[in-house]
């Protein structure tokens, strides 16, 4: 087992190797000229020259790339063209709303999501399936902008049970927090809820459909027990891996998510980066989801190992 | 993600898909309502699309501020946004950019993923390299991938449709190599190996057709998310261009307004959704018919 | 976050959830303002949007300030004295007056902070043409001395539009003029807290506790500058609808600018007070890069004059209510004395779109691209934007819509670039009515060449025309200069205004003391 962790940690450095050289890319033929943006407007070519030689912006590519590299495991992202500040330090700033968000919507949804699986395979074909499923099918088909507003609309706006906007840090107080994320998660989790209910639905009855439940309802255990404990253990791992990989859903969903609430995380500023053009930043928001990524699903995968002895490579 | 992921999935299908044969094709579609909802649904918005300026729509880009905000009445059926412009002639219009983004990114992921995936499949050196690409490009969740593309880049159609592709074909390849490896195992196949048939034969003659039903499952989920993606890249202000009547437009323009006109954002959101409804429908009745022991999976 | 950390919290949470008075005690300490855009950079120099001066007003002081009569008076500076010649101004500094570092503000600080101004601003470069020397005397004593009089140099002192005349360290202030500060500090009412500000979603100013406001009522720039609140929060919302809600629901306290369509929907609430934001208004702006085609050829800049139509730009700005604008066939604010409309008929007269047309076929035009910077994130500049994209397209015009926003507008107009090549074509803007009641003021309407506002626009006749009003002895003889000015304006195309409107703010009822400014007037302002 331990060779088999060894190799699986190893396995995600030529992935994150592409992820690093697209990124690179991104910033090498990005177009303007990082020197010219630092030498400001009343510069002249001489300048500019000068600056670009001392940047090193006039060495080859795959030099750039390396020394960018090892920029990057040094924790040094590059500066903001748009707000001179270190990337890394804009990324800290932002990183908590972002992180609070998903954690909270990633439980929201495991909380409803599963339930309804599991109730839409035990009673598959009848009208609480049908019905979960077409909700499931609509929370695919809705953009996670219009669940937004809707919600603010009802919840905020009519009601007034929630603030509309915002974020408070946790530091002033763990209730004003989750006020303002309550909406938010729940509009994040549209399409996460409705991947999970699907994939859980589809596992459970996989499982149900095998001998050793048969045997267990033969048995005369109760159905609770037998879809709660025997086969929803059994489905788990198809579950946990889909609740992976939909984790690249929450980030994309984040990014619009953010800007309807005016939570000021990592999305937002990946919104604000894109319409001025500011590469750095753009680059260092791929690379810090994509590392995260890429690391909840090698988490995941290390688990497996733990909990599902059946799993041998 | 690396393989193991996919693991714990049932096996890829060995059975080749029953073509419907001509004239049982309405039979075949009755006899899933899922489809049937779905074709109905896609045909109608095909419909608007094409038919968008005869069904009483005028220029969806003219402006005319002094009847701007005016609420859906007989003249301006869903009311007139906030330069004047007809929101009924932009949300139909905006059908021929959604329908266009979204086949458009559907055909050529599933084209250039075939071509990839086939290559990953039968060219033993390349399985590898390729495949350690496509595992970095799915590590960039797609959204993100699409908005560093359209970084690079000025906002159009085109380059939308090109984002978002890119950012679809892992996926497609990945699937069609894992399709390929599976057959490659057949006893069948194996047999044609030794018999001394070329490669170019093989493929035409049995894994293309093999590859045909969880290709199309694939190209109509890869056709929805491309329609959303679309409407997210335009909300988010790197999308199509503002002049461009696409909902993801019309819906970013009209959320400044959303409380006291929410029609505006109302109206390109049911016909998105519905769009993507009819796709997504398509999608999961194409996969329980044509493919009954991948119904199971996602 | 650590698992233990979270209880912690949320166990401090409960027990300050028994303290709601303390809470709210702390509430009216600090005010949540809703800006007009994010704020980009704070450099009241070298930053000329409007956004960067508001928080440079807090941030920063100037030695003289207008009042709402639009009069200098004294604000860092006891008072003047002028030789008979109008040649030697003696200033001096009011004692007690520091910079947030701790330091005293010495008379040095004020002569490189007004050097490094004068290289940048339209009314300093005219003083600097005009500068003989300017020395400080003693630690609170500095003079500047001319070659030529300037009459309007106290108004220059205590102008309140960019660039602003703000005074900061020396060190500070022997920054390049063309490029920003980096280092933030004041001698304001309030200090800038650099390590909060995360651009893109708030900036926070926290009172100078070393601050000695004047001791006359506070009015615009002038008198005491007391602040009644320890913290000013700035809370960058770009979405309307979420900064109407937040008000609504009172997340935020003041809005600086609501989207006009939605001030009826603010008005049904009790606890929101709408109202205009400045009697003077605003005036709209499409601007020409005069340095590239087509735009160097005026025939082109009268083609897009021809098909410009003031209503269209004014109700896509502030929406449906007719009393909120005017059509100005005028470089001069409306319902100010100098207000003139000579020349207008090239504003007001018909839209001709065949005319503009053959225009453009008489220039030559190939279809080149319109590089059009449009700023989506400001109703005001993504109105313009829109109204021009549709008659310029009309008219024949290749227009490149460049949707982006008003951070990146603000850098990017600044380049002298082709327009292929990061440079621009177009962009639309608007100016306070308070900064075009005359040319003085007016960064838009001088035509300096490679010096003026960004576009640079040449006609050296244009300027002698400008020197002369500066020297006009009186109301009569300055009409009929601003008439010159306006007529041949109108005909050189120096830029298009596109209307006057006015605009509103907005704000909580128990916030009280907001008065009608061109800018957000953050003293004397109260929270109940």
């Amino acid at each position: 087992m331990g060779i088999y962790f060894l190799r699986r940690v190893l396995a995600t450095i030529p992935v994150m190797a592409v992820v690093a050289l697209f990124v690179f890319s991104l910033l090498y033929i990005a177009p303007g000229d990082p020197a010219a943006v630092i030498a400001g407007d009343q510069a002249s070519p001489e300048q500019i020259a000068h600056i670009r030689a001392s940047l090193g912006l006039d060495r080859p590519f795959i030099v750039r790339f390396g020394d960018w590299l090892w920029h990057i495991v040094h924790g040094d992202l590059g500066t903001s063209i748009f707000t001179n500040l270190p990337v890394s330090h804009m990324i800290a700033q932002r990183i908590e709303p972002t992180l609070s968000l998903m954690i909270l919507t990633l439980v929201v949804s495991l909380v409803i999501a599963i339930p309804m699986g599991v109730v839409a395979a035990w009673k598959q074909g009848k009208w609480q399936d049908r019905l979960i499923m077409v909700f499931a099918v609509l929370g695919f088909s809705t953009p996670v902008f219009v669940i937004g507003y809707v919600l603010a609309f009802v919840f905020a706006l009519q009601l007034r049970w929630l603030p509309v906007q915002g974020f408070v840090p946790i530091e002033q107080g763990f209730w004003p927090f989750l006020r303002t994320l309550i909406l938010p998660a729940f509009t994040l989790g549209g399409i996460y809820i409705a991947l999970i209910a699907r994939i859980t639905r589809a596992s459970m009855l996989d499982v149900l459909s095998q001998d050793y439940v048969r045997t267990a309802r033969a048995k005369g255990l109760g159905e609770r027990p037998v879809l709660f404990v025997h086969a929803l253990k059994n489905a788990a791992v198809p579950i946990v891996t889909v609740v992976g990989l939909g984790v690249a859903l929450l980030i994309g969903g984040a990014v619009v998510t953010e800007s309807v609430f005016a939570i000021p995380g990592l999305g937002r500023l990946t919104v604000d980066a894109i319409l001025r053009r500011d590469y750095p930043v753009i680059q260092g928001v791929v690379l810090l989801f994509s590392f995260v990524y890429v690391l909840v699903n090698l988490a995941i995968d290390l688990l497996y190992t733990v909990f599902d002895p059946r799993i041998r490579y | 993600m690396t393989a193991p992921v996919f693991i714990a999935a049932p096996p890829l299908p060995e059975i080749v898909p029953q073509r419907p044969r001509r004239g049982k094709f309405a039979r075949f579609v009755l006899q899933h309502p899922t489809i049937f909802a779905g074709l109905v649904l896609i045909g109608v918005m095909l419909l608007i699309a094409l038919c968008a300026p005869f069904l009483g729509t005028v220029d969806p880009t003219a402006l005319a501020p002094a009847l701007r905000l005016r609420p859906p009445s007989a003249a301006y059926w869903f009311g007139t946004d906030m330069l004047g412009r007809d929101v009924y002639s932009r949300v139909l219009y905006g059908t021929r950019v959604s329908l266009t983004v979204g086949f458009a990114v559907a055909l050529l992921a599933a084209c250039a993923g075939l071509a990839i995936g086939l290559v990953a499949g039968f060219v033993r050196w390349s399985d590898a390299i390729i495949m350690r690409i496509m595992d970095g490009l799915m590590s960039i969740p797609s959204i993100l991938l699409a908005i560093a593309l359209m970084a690079l880049t000025r906002g159009s159609v085109r380059n939308v449709v090109i984002a978002i592709t890119i950012s679809e074909i892992p996926r497609v390849a990945r699937l069609i190599r894992g399709v390929v490896l599976s057959l490659r195992e057949q006893p069948y196949i194996e047999a044609a190996i030794a018999c001394g048939a070329r490669t170019p034969r093989l493929i035409l003659r049995h894994i293309l057709p093999n590859t045909l039903a969880p290709l199309s499952v694939q190209a109509t989920y890869i056709c929805a998310s491309a329609m959303i993606t679309e409407a997210i890249l335009s909300f988010i202000g790197a999308g199509t261009p503002p002049t461009v009547p696409s909902w993801g437009n019309i819906m970013a323009e009209g959320r400044a307004l959303w409380q006291i006109k929410p029609s505006i954002v109302f109206f390109p959101a049911i016909f998105l959704l519905l769009t993507v409804l009819g796709v997504n429908l398509l999608g999961d009745g194409l996969r329980d018919a044509l493919d009954p022991r991948r119904a199971l999976r996602l | 976050m650590r698992r233990r950390d979270f209880l912690a919290t949320s166990l401090a949470a409960a027990t300050s959830l028994a303290a709601p008075a303390i809470a709210r005690g702390a509430e009216a300490r600090v005010l949540r303002f809703v800006p007009q855009a994010n704020l980009p950079n704070l450099d009241p120099v070298w930053g000329t949007q409007y956004v960067v001066r508001n928080a440079s007003l807090l941030v920063f002081d100037t030695l003289f300030g207008i009042d709402a009569s639009l009069t200098p008076h004294p604000q860092m500076c006891e008072g003047s004295e002028t030789s008979d010649d109008g040649l030697v101004w003696r200033f001096r500094l009011r004692p007690g007056l520091k910079f947030h570092d701790g330091t005293q503000v010495l008379a040095r600080d004020a002569v490189a902070s007004l050097g490094r101004w004068m290289a940048r601003d339209t009314m300093g470069q005219l003083i600097r043409a005009r500068l003989d020397a300017m020395t400080a005397s003693d630690d609170r004593a500095f003079e500047i001395r001319l070659k030529a009089p300037f009459p309007k140099l106290l108004f220059a002192l205590a102008k309140g539009n960019p660039n602003l005349p703000a005074i900061m360290p020396e060190r500070i202030a022997q920054t390049d003029p063309f490029k920003q500060i980096s280092d933030i500090i004041g001698s304001g009412p309030m200090t800038f807290q650099k390590d909060e500000w995360v651009p893109g979603s708030r900036a926070v100013f926290a009172r100078f506790d070393g601050y000695a406001p004047r001791n006359e009522p506070g009015n615009w720039m002038a008198g005491g500058k007391r602040i009644h609140f320890e913290r000013i929060e700035w809370q960058i919302i770009p979405d309307p609808a979420t900064a109407a809600a937040a008000l609504q629901s009172g997340e935020v306290d003041w809005w600086e600018t609501p989207l006009p369509d939605l001030v009826p929907l603010l008005r049904q609430s009790e606890d929101v007070r709408v109202d205009i934001a400045d009697p003077l208004g605003n005036v709209g702006i499409l601007r020409m890069n005069h340095l590239y085609p087509p735009f160097n050829d005026v025939r082109l800049r009268r083609a897009l004059q021809m098909v410009a139509n003031q209503p269209d730009y004014m109700r896509a700005i502030v929406g449906n209510d007719d009393a909120l604008w005017k059509t100005m066939p005028s470089f001069i604010t409306p319902g100010t004395p100098l207000y003139t409309e000579a020349g207008g008929e090239a504003l007001s007269g018909k839209r001709d779109f065949a005319g503009a047309k053959k225009l453009l076929v008489e220039a030559g035009y190939g279809g080149e691209k319109v590089v059009m910077l449009v700023a989506t994130d400001l109703i005001i500049t993504k109105g313009q934007g829109d109204v021009s994209a549709d008659v310029m397209a009309k008219a024949g015009f290749n227009v490149d819509y460049v949707a982006t926003d008003w951070g990146t507008v603000g850098a990017r107009r600044a380049k002298k670039d082709p327009p292929s090549q990061g440079g621009w074509n177009i962009f639309h803007t608007w100016l306070a009515g308070v900064d075009c009641i005359n040319p003085a003021p007016n960064i838009a309407i001088h035509t300096t060449g490679p010096k003026a506002w960004f576009g640079w626009p040449d006609n050296p006749a244009i300027e002698a025309m400008i020197g002369d009003w500066y020297a006009a002895p009186d109301l009569a003889s300055e009409k009929q200069q601003i008439e010159k000015i306006n007529r041949a304006s109108m005909e050189f195309v120096t830029f298009i205004p596109t209307g006057f409107f006015y605009g509103y703010q907005a704000w909580r009822r128990e916030v009280g003391g907001i008065v009608k400014a061109p800018f957000p007037v953050f003293w004397d302002v109260k929270k109940a």
